[in-house]
């Protein structure tokens, strides 16, 4: 929502926005960041539309899991809230109450709690509607929806509306269960709602119910278990709505598949859409280069914007986990494992999806609520702490001393991802307006006011949660406080009751008037990159963007090309044609005019798409070799410094002219091999601070440089990356480039840059409880203060990794802060801070810690300190350093926590009991082999920075699954097949197989694939027709058509269009995807299972 | 005024000379005060001149040429030097060479012969001829629309009047230097150099891209490149006009003025110094030989990068006399420092600076002004793009025909003379090639330490100003009458218009005089208004390069002493002072020249100074008597039109006055004159007569306008009107106010404080007879 709320107004009304379609709707979602939430919903169609107040809605727990029965189980479960209600104590949510839940549940893994099927619950009708009920959380599993779909229910049904929520909401219980069967009301409607629209559509349209039923919820529960499918249920509703199309469909997809009805809407739809529907997920559709034509465009990603992204989430019992799983209740969890030999590699844990999302509160009973997996699929509300989305601890509890810490060899940092994408169906984050004189802070410390600043003396002090400081109340925002001492408006203050807010910055938080949004492209026309298509894809790609591009005056462009020399052009208007200004001297470089090389977009737009399409041609006879990379960025830069703004650069081979050139390192390397072995590392460190200065510059300009690099040979991304690092941007890298399958994805990367939420020109702070202090920060972005990071571009993707240390005891009992202050502004020249809060229990005792260990974020913690040290040290040195680091915690947990005593037995927590696994996967990936050439490893350390978590399981442990059977999924599965370990065993000679990082797509044929099935999918009929270079089609059969399905799910899970690569069986091909098999025993690594006898050995010497 | 020109003595030679009998000795020729000197135009079309279509033959050891004082024995096929008395022997292909059988150059009468020459005298291209000629223009952007749109019609209709086969070449500049490459056809497309940054030849090829390509010409394979072009690269930027007219028109259309901010109380930043090395550099791609010129078009002062003359903010003004009298000119000294580098490039590459500038305030051809002399390049001085003075000018740099300025390259001029003769130097649009030999004086005055030089673009009108010098030792051997004569010989090459390598060889004689026997023959060798001129040049020369220089006083103290010496008078007695008739317009003429332009300078801004310097420098003697002295004509009903005393006294109210004083010229019409033309009697046929009267001076100016280049400002006003100062200002104030009682009638007065010549008389003759 654009319109900022004034402090303490209620919540904009619901009904207004969302009748009409957003005004700010922007598919691109680049209104101002709130408003992104908003344009999610319409686009996903799936969730119900949550009202700012309305609880958390369908969840997906409802969804049974794969299996067919489960889910009827489940939807039965649900059925039966009582059992929920007691929830589980609020810490514990996961483990033990599962159990009591449907039987199949309660083996679900540890960190889930798998039980909630109890969730229904709905519970009692929360006082606020706003407020989650308790039961919620345990609800999320089964019955999660219900309380939420009350609200929504509300809004949604709200067409069908006004009739209480109640009859509304059965109905959309019903078209969720998908699997019960579900009441019957519903059903009706989903055929009616022509599958999918329906759903979407409540989303967008929903809320007219308005918050204010409350809790309506209640009501809703019973029916029926599955949430999901209210959706479907919804149907009706939604076709009034225009977003309803896409969500529909997407709806449809992950939820009901085992309707029927439900799944033919959906293929149907997603081949139908015109794309332009599919936008709202804008990011997310892929379109296809004309050439590629036959794929349905954007759709996909729509389509299926609900998939149960996540991963990782023991949902359903499964044999093998059990022994892994001890119960976690006593938080003793410990998996024995004996000899190796006595291993059974089918018993050992492994991340196991799930395929429904859950409703999680971040608070609950005035504690934190340990978030989900980062890579699991849930729904945020948000009570009091931030989404663990933007900001989430490596352990969910914090310990009282260093000492502590220390002894349970874990590291404390948090990963803070300001931006992040909500999912669609989570509320938009508000806006708060204080007016001239800026957001409420403690005097002392400055931190931003929150939910946790404790008002005392009738409201008339304030007790900061930061610094301890008492502030007096400023006269105007003083309010009595209530008989349980909160404030009386604290639930109607959206910075009093949500833990991330936003804060409309006034003038004291501006140097200068915000910023225009400014992109400009730079592209290289160097003969290379026009010879293999690099520069006409580039150019096809900006061309296809323009129009993604903010609306309004505000948005200026400018372009440029350069080989030995840069080409400006000036776009102006009052010209024929465009003019090329060449700066020929890139030594010491400059900007050819002041005002016409950036103009605005509306002004030029018609020259810019003749020139862009005049690139290619124009220098198709070049034959230059060289390429002034450095110089160009800089001319760039100085052409935008009056305004900062985002520099596109796509460069197509090593830079080696101009200012900041760069040598063939990587060819001195091998042929000076001795000190290759030695130095092997400095390859990978920037050759010169040249570059590392002018991206300083830059950052200080509030210039923020992407790079996307399409080559064929070596460019020295170690050094090159300097810029993207320095100034918030990010590498993309196209190797080896082809002109055949990567402009798709070249486009789909730009429009994501382009349309993701995002902001310029910030600052980030995080700011600790006394005793707490950040240590260090690390991503993408410069610092030039310690306690500050400056951020030219910030957005949804980047995350930082900030370190803690003590310097001081915490109160055993008490609460630690974290206030995460974003200060940006928004692509629509909005100045805004957006104050993310996290407020943890601490704890003196060691297996709390243990307990509350956040596995993902841990293992994104090493992942990204790995990466920080492989430049600096010797590869042996990094692998050691992480195979310690796991070694050390399960060490501390076997010592100090474990009970069980058997000292054959490898005891895991139940928390981190995937860290061996990671760690080992860890160790063999791309960054951390030293096969691999410096390009490949130099990207893949910097794309670790600014990774977020949610990503950074998957670059090490990808996902696999069987495509040679995708059309024979059964009616309750979801779009994705199940996962498949990443070990040869599970790899059948006469399947295929997609693995997927999250970036890199890979396809294996086995030797013996069956033709039919290979026509079927890729149109040849031999493995020995698999073609080096791939480009997506949709053939009419089913199996294409649910392959095509399951790569636009992926797709839209990961923000990422996917760069396929074709295995083949005994080809090099096929070497790299046997080398992502990471359980495999291979030059890199012992198996999984050697890997965790030599922990177990490693654990019982240093016991000994 | 080439009309009067033939018909004076300069000749066939078009070589004047002060003294046209030369005392014997450097003691003697110094008493002369005048200095010897010559004033040559070297390539002076003259109907009688041969063209020989054969190479000349040259002396084995001081390597003059065969010329018509040369003394020939027929029978042994010898030829004797008069320079060095070598006995050269004819080449075979003279051996037809008789009494009655004599080649061209040994005709007497033709004692200035031309040779077409097969190839040019650089053994590097001998196979470059014909090469076409380059025109690269240089276009200032920071102008005002107005006058940017005169100077892009300018430009249109000068490119449309280029030969086709001319190359052309286009770089506007404001901020940055902008060059364009005219012969890329997808879209317009300029090389962008930064303005505020010095730039090397080696850079500026490099980054245009023509760095290797541009230089293996000189490294050497020059048979390679049949037409010069085809493989350099730099056919990029400079396309044959026929090709690129078209291409340069649209470009000129969409040409904007400088689009870089201004900001409020400053001057638009403009970066004349490196849009003219960045051009230089450009043309450094071509051929060596190549005939090219850089047109620069500027509007306003450089404020940006090498070569500024002032800083951009407008409170502080353009330097002023001044302040370079007071040293107070900080940009000064190191713009003419780098306008001088950019000079010995172009010189080195054998190409010319023409700089036409058009604005109020000053531009910097004081600075520029040695690049633009150097390389003989063409400079015209005017306040707005859109006024004649421009306009005109600029479109006859491009025509053909009768008043073509016949503009030549490459141009090298060799001095041969006598033993004993030294030459001290050229005052003129030259440059030293420090070719140095017997004949070079130790003494330097302008360009020399040499006996060669280098004239990059010449044309017509060009004309040279040599001083000579004696040798000083006493001669022992001199044999008496024997040589009685001395010779003097002047060698130009050059190529012209069409391309073609011509010599030009004028061999002149004179007869050395003993002026201690006898001053009458060297009085009636005298010729005073040379003699006028090479002073004027000389003072100029001096103000500029010497600090402290009071040029009134060095004037007046060489024309006293001048006096001192051919005067006839008894000692002490001022009454007695006459004048032989040879000396005696030279009183006036310095009279006139301390009031000239060129001497009170505080009345212009150095710009002007520089420019009228350049102008006095490079025209013929007539001219440059002009300047100094400007011609005055009377037209009245009662007679011819008649040259009129240059005296406030002329002013008559039934008259008109045409005053040429070469920068401008005045129709003055008397008051009545004035009245009747008002009340619009010359349209009335019954006073016919008085319409021609009124017309004939405006014929007269017309006529003078279209012979010189640059084309003068035509002023007409009436007596008594703001412009009738034009005029007065040139008067001898013999009438003031302070004498204003007994003036006639319908004259006029001059407010001054000058004294006349009249009392200018009296001083000198009284300071003459002094002993």
């Amino acid at each position: 929502m654009a319109a900022p709320v004034p402090p303490g107004a209620p919540r904009p009304g619901a009904n207004a926005r969302q009748q009409s379609p957003h005004p700010n709707f922007n598919p691109n979602f680049q209104t101002n960041p709130n408003s992104l939430a908003d344009n999610m919903q319409n686009m996903n169609l799936n969730r119900p539309h949550s009202m700012p107040n309305s609880g958390p809605r369908p969840s997906p727990f409802g969804q049974p899991p794969p299996f067919p029965q489960s889910s009827v189980t489940a939807g039965f479960p649900v059925a039966s809230p009582p059992m929920s209600r007691p929830g589980p104590p609020p810490g514990m949510v996961g483990r033990p109450a599962v159990i009591p839940a449907g039987p199949p549940q309660t083996t679900l893994p540890a960190n889930v709690p798998p039980g909630r099927p109890v969730g229904l619950p709905v519970s009692h009708p929360p006082p606020f509607g706003s407020r989650p009920p308790p039961a919620s959380l345990s609800s999320s599993t089964g019955g999660a929806v219900l309380p939420s779909s009350a609200f929504p229910s509300s809004g949604v049904s709200s067409a069908s509306a006004a009739p209480p929520p109640s009859g509304a909401r059965p109905s959309s219980f019903v078209s969720s269960s998908p699997l019960t069967g579900g009441p019957a009301g519903p059903m009706s409607r989903a055929p009616a709602g022509p599958s999918s629209n329906g759903p979407p559509a409540v989303g967008a349209g929903a809320l007219p119910g308005a918050p204010r039923f409350p809790p309506a919820a209640i009501v809703s529960q019973p029916p029926v278990g599955p949430p999901p499918s209210m959706m479907s249920a919804r149907a009706p509703a939604q076709a009034p709505t225009m977003r309803s199309v896409l969500g529909s469909s997407a709806v449809s997809s992950p939820q009901t598949p085992p309707l029927p009805s439900a799944s033919s809407p959906f293929p149907a739809m997603t081949q139908a859409r015109p794309p332009p529907l599919g936008s709202p997920y804008g990011p997310q559709t892929w379109s296809m280069q004309p050439q590629q034509g036959t794929q349905p465009p954007h759709i996909p990603g729509s389509t299926h914007a609900q998939p149960p992204r996540m991963f990782g989430m023991p949902q359903q019992a499964l044999p093998n986990q059990a022994m892994t799983n001890i119960p976690p209740a006593m938080g003793q969890p410990g998996a024995p494992m004996s000899g190796s030999s006595k291993i059974d590699p089918n018993q050992i844990p492994r991340p196991i999806p799930n395929a429904t999302p859950i409703v999680y509160e971040t608070r609950h009973g005035n504690s934190a609520n340990p978030p989900p997996p980062a890579t699991s699929d849930y729904i945020v509300r948000d009570t009091g702490n931030c989404s663990p989305r933007y900001m989430r601890c490596t352990i969910n509890q914090i310990p009282c001393t260093a000492d502590l810490l220390t002894t349970s060899a874990m590291q404390l940092a948090l990963l803070v991802q300001p931006m992040a994408l909500p999912h669609p169906s989570e509320d938009p984050i508000q806006v708060v307006d204080f007016g001239e004189s800026g957001p409420v802070r403690c005097s002392r410390c400055k931190g931003y006011i929150n939910p946790f600043m404790k008002f005392i003396d009738q409201g008339r002090k304030f007790i900061c949660n930061l610094c301890g400081f008492t502030d007096d109340t400023p006269r105007d925002y003083h309010c009595n406080l209530g008989p349980d001492g909160r404030r009386r408006d604290a639930d109607e203050r959206p910075e009093l009751c949500r833990g991330t807010v936003e804060f409309v910055a006034s003038k004291e938080y501006m140097v200068r008037d915000p910023m225009p949004a400014v992109y400009f492209f730079l592209i290289d026309v160097s003969m290379n990159g026009v010879q293999t298509g690099a520069t006409a894809a580039a150019c096809s790609a900006i061309n296809q963007v323009i129009s993604d591009l903010p609306e309004g005056t505000r948005t200026l462009v400018g372009i440029a090309t350069f080989d030995s020399t840069i080409h400006f052009y000036n776009l102006k208007r009052a010209l024929q044609q465009p003019l090329m200004l060449i700066v020929p001297d890139i030594q010491d470089v400059y900007t050819p005019l002041e005002t016409d090389v950036i103009v605005q977009l509306s002004e030029c737009r018609q020259h810019l798409e003749l020139l862009l399409e005049n690139i290619p041609t124009m220098f198709q006879t070049s034959t230059t070799a060289e390429s002034c990379f450095g110089a160009a960025i800089k001319a760039a830069f100085l052409a935008m410094k009056s305004t900062g703004g985002k520099l596109l650069v796509f460069q197509s081979v090593l830079p080696s002219v101009g200012i900041g050139a760069l040598s063939s390192r990587e060819a001195e390397g091998r042929t000076n091999i001795s000190a290759s072995e030695k130095e092997a590392h400095k390859l990978l460190q920037p050759a010169d601070k040249i570059l590392k200065t002018m991206a300083i510059e830059f950052a200080e300009y509030q210039v923020c440089v992407d790079v996307f690099v399409t080559t064929q040979t070596y460019v020295d991304i170690a050094s090159i990356s300097v810029i993207p690092r320095t100034t918030g941007g990010q590498v993309y890298y196209y190797y080896p480039f082809s002109a055949v399958s990567d402009p798709a994805k070249l486009y789909n990367d730009l429009r994501w840059n382009i349309t993701r939420p995002q902001g310029f020109e910030a600052v980030m702070r995080v700011r600790c409880s006394q005793g707490i202090q950040v240590q260090d920060y690390s991503g993408n972005f410069c610092k030039r203060i310690p306690t500050d990071v400056d951020l030219a571009g910030i957005d949804c993707d980047k995350c930082i990794l900030v370190t803690l240390k003590h310097d001081d005891k915490l109160q055993d009992g008490s609460e630690c802060g974290f206030q995460c202050a974003l200060l940006y502004t928004t692509v629509y020249g909005q100045r805004r801070i957006r104050v993310t809060n996290l407020s943890l229990p601490c704890t003196n005792m060691l297996s709390n810690l243990f307990r509350s260990a956040d596995l993902d974020t841990q293992f994104t913690c090493f992942l990204k300190q790995a990466a920080i040290e492989i430049p600096t040290c010797p590869l042996l040195q990094v692998r050691d350093h992480v195979t310690n680091l796991c070694i050390n915690i399960l060490l501390s947990y076997r010592k100090f926590c474990a009970t069980v005593s058997s000292t054959g037995q490898l005891i895991l927590p139940e928390a981190l009991k995937l860290l061996p696994l990671y760690t080992l996967a860890l160790i063999k990936s791309r960054g951390l082999r030293n096969d691999g050439r410096i390009d490949d490893r130099s990207f893949w350390f910097n794309y670790v920075s600014s990774l977020s978590t949610p990503l950074a399981i998957p670059l090490v442990y990808p996902r696999m699954f069987a495509i040679h059977n995708v059309d024979s999924k059964d009616g309750d599965e979801s779009v994705l097949p199940p996962t498949i370990p990443l070990s040869s065993e599970h790899v059948c000679d006469d399947g295929i197989y997609l693995l997927e990082n999250g970036e890199d797509a890979l396809i294996y044929f086995g030797s013996s694939v069956d033709s039919s099935i290979l026509q079927q999918l890729f149109g040849f009929t031999s493995v020995d027709e698999v073609p080096t270079q791939f480009v997506m089609q949709q053939f009419s059969n089913p199996l294409s058509k649910n392959f095509n399905d399951v790569v636009n799910v992926i797709r839209q899970q990961r923000c990422s269009y996917l760069r396929f690569t074709l295995c083949k069986k005994g080809d090099p091909s096929g070497m790299l995807f046997v080398s992502c098999m990471v359980e495999d025993k291979n030059a890199n690594g012992p198996s999984y299972v050697e890997f965790l006898v030599h922990i177990h050995r490693q654990i019982q010497m240093k016991m000994s | 005024m080439s009309e009067m020109a033939n018909m004076d003595s300069e000749g066939i030679d078009a070589v004047r000379m002060t003294w046209n009998v030369w005392p014997r000795t450097k003691v003697e020729a110094s008493k002369c005060v005048i200095p010897l000197a010559a004033s040559i135009a070297p390539i002076r079309p003259h109907t009688d001149i041969p063209m020989l279509p054969y190479a000349p033959l040259r002396c084995k050891t001081c390597s003059a040429v065969l010329n018509a004082f040369a003394r020939v024995d027929f029978m042994a096929k010898i030829w004797i030097c008069p320079f060095c008395y070598q006995r050269n022997h004819f080449p075979p292909h003279y051996a037809m060479i008789s009494e009655t059988n004599l080649p061209g150059e040994l005709y007497p009468q033709y004692t200035t012969v031309q040779y077409a020459l097969q190839s040019f005298p650089d053994p590097n291209n001998s196979n470059a001829t014909q090469l076409p000629p380059v025109f690269v223009f240089v276009l200032d952007t920071c102008m005002i629309e107005e006058e940017l749109e005169f100077v892009k019609s300018a430009l249109k209709q000068a490119i449309g009047l280029l030969p086709e086969h001319a190359l052309v070449g286009f770089v506007s500049f404001g901020t940055q230097v902008q060059v364009h490459e005219l012969g890329f056809s997808d879209m317009s497309k300029v090389y962008v150099f930064r303005g505020s940054k010095e730039i090397s030849r080696e850079q500026v090829l490099e980054q245009l891209g023509l760095g290797s390509a541009g230089r293996r010409p000189t490294v050497g394979y020059p048979k390679v490149l049949q037409n010069g072009y085809a493989n350099t690269g730099v056919n990029r930027f400079l396309l044959p006009a026929s090709d690129c007219e078209y291409t340069l028109d649209t470009l000129l259309d969409e040409l904007q003025t400088d689009q870089w901010p201004v900001q409020a109380g400053h001057r638009a930043s403009r970066c004349t110094g490196v849009a003219l090395s960045v051009s230089a550099g450009l043309l450094a791609a071509c051929l060596p030989g190549t005939g090219a010129r850089i047109i620069a078009l500027v509007g306003g002062p450089c404020t940006e990068g090498p070569g500024t003359i002032v800083s951009k903010d407008l409170s502080e003004p353009v330097r002023s006399h001044k302040d370079l009298d007071k040293d107070a000119a900080p940009y000064f000294k190191k713009a003419v420092k780098f306008y001088d580098s950019i000079a010995k490039q172009l010189v080195s590459q054998g190409h010319v600076l023409d700089l036409f500038a058009s604005a109020l305030d000053q531009v910097g051809v004081a600075e520029m002004k040695v690049a633009v002399e150097r390389t003989g390049g063409l400079v015209v001085l005017a306040e707005s793009f859109g006024h004649s003075v421009f306009k005109d000018s600029f479109k006859r740099v491009f025509e053909d025909g009768e008043h073509s300025l016949g503009l030549c390259f490459n141009g090298m001029l060799e001095i041969n003379c006598s033993k004993d003769i030294k030459i001290q130097g050229v005052i003129g649009p030259c440059t030293s090639l420090e070719k140095k030999g017997p004949n070079v004086a130790d003494t330097v005055i302008g360009e020399g330490n040499t006996t060669a030089w280098k004239m990059c673009g010449l044309n017509k009108s060009t004309s040279l100003t040599v001083l000579f010098d004696l040798s000083s030792t006493e001669r022992s051997n001199v044999p008496g009458a024997a040589n009685s004569q001395f010779y003097l010989q002047f060698l130009t090459s050059y190529q012209d218009p069409e391309g073609k390598t011509m010599l030009r060889v004028t061999t002149v004689t004179r007869q050395w005089v003993d002026s201690t026997v006898s001053s009458e023959e060297l009085l009636r060798g005298f010729d005073q208004e040379t003699a006028a001129v090479v002073m004027a040049r000389v003072t100029s020369l001096k103000m500029e390069t010497e600090e402290g220089f009071d040029a009134t006083r060095w004037l007046d103290r060489n024309l006293i002493r001048l006096c001192s010496k051919f005067g006839d008078y008894r000692k002490d007695d001022p009454s007695s002072f006459t004048l032989n008739p040879c000396f005696s317009l030279f009183p006036q003429f310095m009279f006139n020249l301390r009031r000239s332009q060129f001497v009170q300078v505080f009345n212009n801004s150095p710009d002007e100074t520089a420019y009228f310097r350049m102008l006095l420098n490079r025209e013929n003697i007539t001219n440059a008597a002009v300047m100094i002295q400007p011609s005055l004509i009377s037209y009245s009903f009662n007679s011819l039109p008649q040259p009129a005393l240059l005296d406030v006294a002329s002013i008559s109210a039934d008259r008109i006055l045409l005053l040429d004083s070469y920068f401008s010229i005045v129709v003055f019409h008397g008051m009545t004159i004035a009245q009747w033309r008002n009340m619009g009697y010359q349209n009335q046929p019954e006073h016919q007569a008085f319409a021609e009267l009124l017309q004939a001076p405006q014929a007269d100016a017309q006529m003078i306008i279209q012979e010189r280049f640059p084309v003068p400002r035509l002023v007409v006003c009436d007596q008594h009107g703001s412009q009738a100062r034009f005029l007065l200002a040139k008067l001898n104030p013999s009438a003031t106010y302070n004498n204003s009682s007994d003036i006639a009638a319908g004259s006029d007065i001059i407010f001054t404080d000058d004294v006349s010549l009249q009392v200018f008389f009296e001083h000198l003759q009284r300071l003459a007879v002094q002993s």
